[in-house]
């Protein structure tokens, strides 16, 4: 049965070889400063201006679950419990989601594709929209076994597997960790992840302790992804754009 | 077991048992109309005592009314001379905080989602309820209306046996008193 990736309308201007996942098979000395430049800015592309502590605060990503339904691995993450509700560090979910989108911007720039992964059925229409709006992926739907590990017979050789997850919801409907993380683990593809008090940041490359429940956290979370992936990858249009221009006016 | 008389500042519900003393429940009732809990942050024009309309932290209300609770002023109190509260200071002057155990308390809601007689209610808390559409009025209850809440619970948990860890239903819980008062009525006060 085939399994139909939720597709948006692919970026034009996107280095996209078709056999390797790697974006750095030909390149020319040009391409080689435009890759290389943005990884020598701590923000290059100034995400921190994106969000503040109090956009966070007013769409309540620091509310948590309940005290028993705390997974151990997230106490770090907790500032404390107020009458039985856990409340989530706000300083720590800054630096993270910091670090996040700027890793999110850098994998835009150099054209990787992009997977946002939810299995809340409340927010699956927000998240496919966010995909399309950005002109990235969405799957929001069942995930079948093999998506990422058995890709060569479900979709055919020369596949291309996304170079980023992002879940916004590291749970499935049955309140276990969403299947894709530990298969993105195998396949080396780096993940970010909204984890709430309930869940088990482990294996995510980049978590983002947060509430994933509530619609206001959740549309801020997708306007901030959609924000960052549009803003890098207009960067890398101008860039080229740019180097286009050099390159005429060297050659005139 | 009720709140110290200082904290309490939801107008008691009906039926519930009178307060303690005859000043205290004047008091009480005098304050009832705002003495809901705005945990929600709404955009509409919020008229009790004069307050400025505004999405996120509007002022807290003048004098009488202690910052977070009981006041008409929507999301954490902002001090205009700070630029950049920290977590911990937003967070202890927060309306949710403020309010305390969310057992009894009167909260104003937003309708945000009808099915035929269930109405999702939206309060400002993590999650949602869901409350019955009531006979009195019924048609009146639609998408955007604001209603009044008495919260029993923020988040229905609960530990089954032989369970790990809780299993939780992904709603509040609450009961429908009714719809919130038109803005002639706190124009009034």
């Amino acid at each position: 049965m085939p399994v139909r990736w939720h597709l948006a309308a692919p970026v034009q201007s996107r280095l996209v070889p078709a056999k390797s996942g790697s974006v750095c098979s030909s390149l020319s000395a040009d391409d080689d400063k435009l890759l290389t430049e943005p990884l020598s800015h701590p923000d290059f592309f100034s995400v921190k201006e994106l969000f503040t502590l109090k956009d966070l605060f007013d769409a309540r990503v620091h509310l948590g679950h309940k005290k028993g339904c705390r997974h151990r691995f997230m106490e770090p993450y907790i500032f404390g419990c107020r009458l039985d509700q856990d409340i989530i560090d706000l300083d720590q979910t800054m630096q993270h989601l910091q670090l996040a989108l700027n890793f999110t911007a850098h994998v835009a720039y150099r054209g990787g594709i992009i997977l946002f992964v939810s299995r809340r059925r409340q927010f699956c229409h927000l998240v496919e929209s966010t995909a399309r709006a950005c002109g990235e992926y969405a799957h929001t739907r069942y995930w079948q076994g093999g998506l990422l590990t058995n890709a060569h017979i479900l979709f055919g050789p020369g596949v291309r597997l996304p170079d980023l997850l992002i879940f916004l919801s590291t749970l499935n409907n049955v309140f276990e960790p969403h299947v894709a993380i530990r298969d993105a683990a195998k396949m080396n593809i780096p993940t970010v992840g909204v984890v709430d008090t309930n869940c088990n940041p482990c294996l995510i490359s980049y978590p983002v302790p947060g509430n994933d429940d509530s619609p206001a956290a959740m549309e801020l979370y997708c306007k901030l992804f959609r924000m960052t992936i549009i803003r890098a990858k207009d960067k890398r249009r101008q860039s080229e754009a740019v180097e286009e221009l050099q390159r005429k006016a060297e050659g005139n | 077991m009720a709140p110290p008389a200082s904290a309490v500042r939801a107008a008691p519900a009906p039926g519930a048992e009178a307060p303690p003393s005859s000043a205290m429940a004047a008091a009480l009732r005098g304050r009832a109309a705002r003495a809901w809990r705005a945990l929600l942050l709404l955009p509409a024009v919020r008229s009790a005592g004069g307050a400025a309309p505004g999405a996120a932290g509007t002022p807290p209300q003048p004098p009488q009314q202690r910052p977070g609770g009981g006041t008409a002023g929507s999301g954490p109190r902002q001090v205009p001379s700070e630029k950049s509260e920290s977590f911990a200071s937003m967070l202890r002057r927060s309306p949710l905080i403020q309010m305390g155990p969310a057992k009894d308390k009167i909260a104003i809601g937003q309708i945000f989602h009808v099915v035929d007689d269930d109405l999702y209610i939206d309060f400002g808390g993590k999650f949602h309820c869901v409350c019955k559409r009531p006979e009195v009025d019924g048609k009146k209850y639609q998408r955007g209306t604001r209603v009044r809440l008495r919260l029993l619970d923020l988040e229905l948990t609960s530990r089954f046996l032989g369970a790990a860890s809780d299993t939780t239903l992904l709603e509040a819980d609450a009961v429908l008193l009714g719809l919130a008062e038109s803005k002639q009525a706190k124009q009034k006060e």
